[in-house]
């Protein structure tokens, strides 16, 4: 026969390990995409961050210039209120971006250009455009 | 003028469940049965208010009258009417209707099918039911009213219409699935509550609360998985389980329930365990509310999440006082819901239950641990974190893997103590087909965690083919029968052991379709017609880029032909780049939407992405991924799906 206290124990021991090894892997985790620290532009440019961070801001205007030779690569700046920083990315790119788009990014910082590997357009599960009155709207529009 | 009777209906709901909830309080303190009779009737009504309030809202939407606000921002003209539909839950208030139109299906067929069984029991149940949805009533009559009227100075001729995402018909089915199960957790809950107030908990609500549970699990369980195979067909990532707040809202409740469900079987053979089982069924039904308040308050940013809203603080509350009343009637009962047994040995089955549940809830402990840390950190520390899938797949891959290891296990364990000779009886085989997979596997390089959950995977499904196997023999000797016989009779003779069986090869099935993701690759490109690119030994060629204008939207395909290293043509994918509204002269309306193809087979999945198209160039961005194994997780979810309703599936009467 088990005594209760021994259940106890074994179960609070089970507990403790698990608790043990959370703490464990918030501290060590294995990947570098597991945490990661989300900033604003200006206190990535004072702060001078090395490490994989997270950024966030609009696309500033006029700003994307496409790579000729590699169909994937862009160029394009960040701009958060008056900070405004380049950005270098490769890959496909979302749906969404253009212009004034509202974004994140995440990546590192090197040599005056940060070198984004994750660029996601935010994306409302509504509409937020406008409603219209009638007079906006083109005949073709409402036929279908 | 519909709308304003809506908004009415919605009124005169609220103003029926408080008169309600008071008749019970006062039948409760006088025992006359007129109230309780009155009490019942109000609380119906309520229930009736508030399907009324839905169909009108269905209504509305299906005849698109944009002077109410929710209509002309979730439709337009040209949604197709299964989708005007299916906005009922597109949106915040919209779909906080919803939640309170399944509470109330569920409300009625509680109160109508428990209302002689359950007599004593009633007047509290129903009081936590109505309690529940005057909450509901609360919010959409004052904080996110669906029948609010459009803010225009003009005639609204269209309406903004349902984001394309949402527009699958799968997105038609996942929400409800979901609700159902959210929703009905709080039919258990308000019999236990009942229950604890009552001090009364017998044979009879035990298998109430449970045939609920199982039912409303297996919603849940249905609605997340659809959830994944959405956003696997859907999103475009390649994956169907990203670790998003609001899919972990729903995981933590279906996690807690799951150890639930165990648990209660321990409740009804060995009547123990009877405090946790109650915790248990309060904090699966506070997480349920706490999932909604995750996905409604706009704190976590999150593909699922609505606008920011003002509902956080008033969800927060609700949850703070679901909290404080359960646990305070719990701590009331302490005395009542001892237990005089104990567990007696480390080897039993009770104690197998009990560490499947500790490992339940510590994997749950770990989900909400990720989910709000960076809220924590921000409060802490001041700075903002952001928590990725590969941080929950570190913590949780091991603690799954461990459970895996229990599904196979615990049923061998025999109630009370596992004698030496039974523990080698059961467990020789499995073991040594386990560790002679792991050989092989070794020998063939493969290593760490998939090495062990594919051991493991065969480890469990032995337990359990020598379990059907052991049930069909001895039925053969004793009764004569044939082996189909024998199976299904086995079956039919003890549904919920041999249907929890049938979950748990499913369950297997599904690890073996999530180890599979340590092998997948991906590769992206540009390609001009007539070019190709390689991945894992297959070869992608452009062959036409085609154009084709649809009712609702434009569309541009590129037809793939995917053929091996043989050069043998495997197949033809068409994945496409559509804008929908390509109509609008608004530039900013147009929506582009990538519609993707895959060749799924049980080995693997290609998988394409047309993602964007450079028309000057003629030039279209493809993205290829090769996930091995996804149908196995599709194939197990079918299984466990299955083996559920075995379990559930009611006896032949008087046969009880």
């Amino acid at each position: 026969m088990v005594t209760k206290n021994k259940f106890f124990i074994a179960i609070s021991g089970v507990a403790v390990i698990v608790a043990l090894w959370i703490w464990w892997a918030s501290v060590n985790p294995d990947s570098e995409q597991s945490l990661v620290t989300f900033l604003s532009v200006q206190q990535l440019l004072v702060e001078e961050h090395t490490d994989r961070v997270r950024l966030g801001g609009l696309v500033a205007e006029e700003s994307i210039e496409l790579d000729d030779t590699n169909y994937l690569s862009c160029n394009f700046e960040l701009q958060e209120g008056t900070a405004v920083l380049p950005i270098h990315f490769v890959g496909v790119r979302p749906d969404l971006f253009k212009d004034g788009v509202e974004i994140v990014v995440e990546g590192k910082y090197t040599n005056g250009i940060f070198e984004a590997d994750i660029l996601q357009t935010k994306c409302a599960s509504r509409y937020e455009g406008d409603l219209r009155d009638a007079d906006s709207y083109n005949l073709d529009e409402l036929d279908t | 003028m519909i709308p304003v009777i809506g908004g009415l209906v919605l009124n005169l709901a609220l103003g029926l469940a408080i008169v309600a909830i008071c008749l019970h309080i006062l039948y409760l303190r006088t025992g006359d049965g007129r109230l309780f009779l009155s009490g019942q009737r109000a609380a119906l009504g309520v229930s009736l208010l508030s399907f009324f309030a839905t169909f009108i809202l269905v209504q509305l939407l299906i005849n698109s009258n944009f002077d109410v606000d929710y209509i002309a921002h979730y439709t337009s003209q040209e949604t197709p009417l299964i989708y005007k539909f299916t906005a009922l839950w597109a949106g915040q208030s919209g779909s906080l209707l919803f939640w309170l139109f399944i509470l109330s299906i569920y409300s009625v067929i509680a109160i109508l099918q428990n209302q002689r069984s359950h007599l004593k029991l009633m007047p509290w149940v129903m009081t936590v039911l109505v309690t529940v949805q005057l909450f509901f009533l609360v919010l959409v009559n004052f904080i996110t009213n669906p029948f609010a009227p459009t803010e225009a100075d003009f005639v609204v001729v269209n309406g903004l219409g349902l984001n394309p995402l949402l527009q699958n018909a799968t997105m038609a089915i996942h929400p409800p699935m979901l609700y159902l199960g959210y929703v009905g957790f709080t039919v258990p809950f308000a019999f236990s509550i009942a229950a604890m107030a009552q001090k009364e908990m017998n044979a009879l609500w035990m298998r109430t609360v449970r045939q609920w549970l199982l039912f409303v699990w297996l919603m849940l369980s249905i609605g997340i998985m659809l959830g994944g195979w959405w956003a696997y067909q859907e999103l475009g990532w390649g994956g169907y389980w990203a670790w998003d707040p609001v899919e972990n809202a729903s995981f933590m409740p279906w996690l807690t329930g799951t150890a639930l469900l165990h648990s209660i079987m321990i409740q009804e053979k060995k009547n123990m365990l009877k405090v946790w089982n109650m915790v248990l069924i309060i904090i699966t039904f506070t997480l349920c509310i706490f999932g909604t308040f995750l996905t409604r308050s706009g704190i976590m940013s999150s593909v699922h999440s609505f606008a920011a809203s003002s509902l956080g603080p008033v969800f927060l509350g609700f949850v703070f006082f679901i909290m404080v009343a359960s646990f305070g009637i719990l701590s009331q009962r302490m005395n009542l819901l001892r237990s005089e047994k104990r567990i007696e040995s480390f080897s039993s089955r009770e104690s197998g239950f009990l560490f499947n549940n500790v490992v339940f809830i510590v994997m749950c402990f770990a989900v909400l641990w990720g989910t709000l840390f960076p809220v924590i950190s921000e409060a802490v520390r001041g700075t903002k974190i952001t928590v990725g899938a590969p941080f929950f797949n570190q913590i949780n891959i091991p603690i799954g893997l461990v459970l895996l290891c229990l599904t196979g296990v615990g049923p061998l364990l025999v109630w009370r103590k596992t004698s030496t000779q039974s523990f080698i009886r059961n467990f020789t085989a499995p073991i040594l087909a386990g560790l002679a997979t792991a050989l092989v596997l070794y020998i063939i390089n493969i290593r760490g965690y998939v090495l062990i959950s594919f051991s493991l995977a065969v480890f469990v499904i032995t337990t359990i083919f020598l379990e059907f196997f052991r049930g069909v023999r001895s039925r053969i000797t004793v009764h004569r029968e044939n082996p189909l016989t024998a199976f299904w009779r086995l079956l039919r003779k003890n549904r919920s052991r041999y249907g929890g069986y049938i979950v748990h090869v499913g369950i297997v099935f599904m690890f073996v379709g999530f180890t599979g993701h340590a092998f997948d690759s991906e590769k992206e490109f540009g390609l001009k017609t007539g070019e190709s690119e390689h991945l894992s030994g297959y070869t992608f060629t452009l062959y036409n880029i085609r154009e084709e204008e649809r009712p609702n939207h434009y569309a541009w395909i590129s037809d793939v032909q995917v053929s091996d290293q043989f050069g043998k043509n495997i197949v033809l994918l068409q994945p496409e780049k559509r804008i929908y509204f390509h109509r609008s002269p608004d530039p900013e309306r147009r929506q582009p939407h990538s519609e993707l193809d895959i060749y799924a087979t049980m080995k693997q999945d290609i998988y394409s992405i047309f993602n964007s198209i450079d028309l000057e160039n003629n030039v279209a961005y493809l993205k290829i991924m090769i996930n091995p194994l996804v149908n196995w997780v599709w194939f197990g979810g079918f299984i466990f799906v299955l083996g559920t309703i075995v379990a559930m599936w009611p006896p032949r009467k008087g046969k009880l």
